[in-house]
């Protein structure tokens, strides 16, 4: 099924071809959690602040769905 | 009624359809809490300030130093080793002698959040840590303060307006629990460049105005984020979370 996922913050220097904020269409097997999609991706988990699918908060265990919008953030907490 | 001086003052923008005499007037009326005299709260102080919010306040315990400088606007050389809030109230005052600059030289926390940010209409979060967007988003959602929360790193930043109750609060979005390994394991200080926060920090001053002026629209239920190496910005859909441990009981 396929699903879209944006990088912020530095997090698209981890993904070869991948651009701050531009939508990556990924394909993914049903039952797909974000932390897998993270896995496939190569991206740490560590390096991931926060996570949010259709704009709602998420937890690595989270199973994705059809369409899901997955955006990925760093810690960005400076001021 | 604006008196000749701020009528000569704040022309430019009095002469706009969304303001006049009327909303300037509700500028004047106006009091923000700024948390941080640093980067991003240097430039919506600033801002408020020139643009004519009546009452700003200002929260910092610490003092300028020499490394602050290359985004802290509000400071100076002249200042190193002055309380931050003593420097920016020098600063704001001699930009606009008009309006009235509260000082609190103390770290926010659970103890004093609430007794500062209930005299504030509108508080905006401009700090370095999470620790303290915990304590300022709890008071603000229990007080029904709106907050604007603003963040940078590097070349990156973003920002959001929470109406509690209305949109999503920081804790929705972020919540506490999830930034404890980030929390335990940051180490040194945050990379910033110049300009980034300066961005974020007119931003943060413009959703203050708008929310005074009540005109526009405010960043609620979505989140600005901006990469400053293709200056470019993004809007982010962001949703209440049910059962958040902050916000959830509210309507
Ligand atoms: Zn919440």
């Amino acid at each position: 099924m396929d699903v879209e996922v944006r990088v912020f913050g530095g997090l698209e220097n981890l993904i070869p071809g991948a651009r701050f904020g531009q939508d990556i269409p990924l394909e993914v097997q049903e039952g797909c959690s974000v932390g897998l999609l993270l896995n496939r991706l190569a991206i740490p988990q560590e390096k991931v602040f926060n996570m949010l699918v259709n704009g709602c908060h998420v937890t690595a265990d989270a199973i994705l769905k059809k369409g899901d919008r997955i955006s990925l953030f760093p810690a960005i907490g400076g001021g | 009624m604006l008196t000749e001086k701020q009528r000569a003052r704040y022309e430019r923008q009095i002469i706009l359809d969304e303001i006049g005499e009327e909303g300037q007037q509700r500028l004047a009326s106006g009091k923000v809490l700024v948390i941080g005299a640093g980067g991003l709260g240097s430039v919506s102080a600033l801002y408020m300030a020139a643009g004519g919010v009546g009452t700003i306040g200002i929260v910092d315990d610490q003092v300028v130093e020499l490394s602050n400088l290359q985004r802290q606007i509000l400071h100076n050389t002249d200042r190193i080793g002055t309380l931050k809030t003593t420097s920016a109230k020098l600063t704001l005052s001699a930009l606009n002698p008009d309006i009235s600059i509260d000082t609190y030289n103390v770290r926010l926390d659970e103890e004093n959040a609430a007794q500062i940010i209930s005299g504030y209409d509108i508080v905006v979060s401009a700090l370095d840590n999470q620790e303290t967007r915990y304590v300022v988003n709890s008071a603000c959602v229990s007080l029904r303060k709106p907050l604007v929360e603003g963040a940078v790193r590097g070349f990156s930043g973003l920002l959001m307006t929470i109406l509690p109750g209305k949109g999503p609060c920081y804790c929705c979005i972020f919540p506490k629990s999830s930034c404890d390994p980030y929390l335990t394991g940051l180490i040194g200080p945050i990379p910033v460049f110049t300009t980034t926060p300066g961005i974020i920090g007119i931003l943060q001053a413009q959703e203050v105005f708008k929310l005074l002026l009540k005109t526009g629209t405010p960043l609620v239920k979505e989140m600005l984020i901006y990469d400053g190496l293709t200056s470019s910005f993004y809007h982010q859909e962001v949703k209440r979370m049910p059962g958040c441990s902050c916000c959830g009981s509210l309507n």
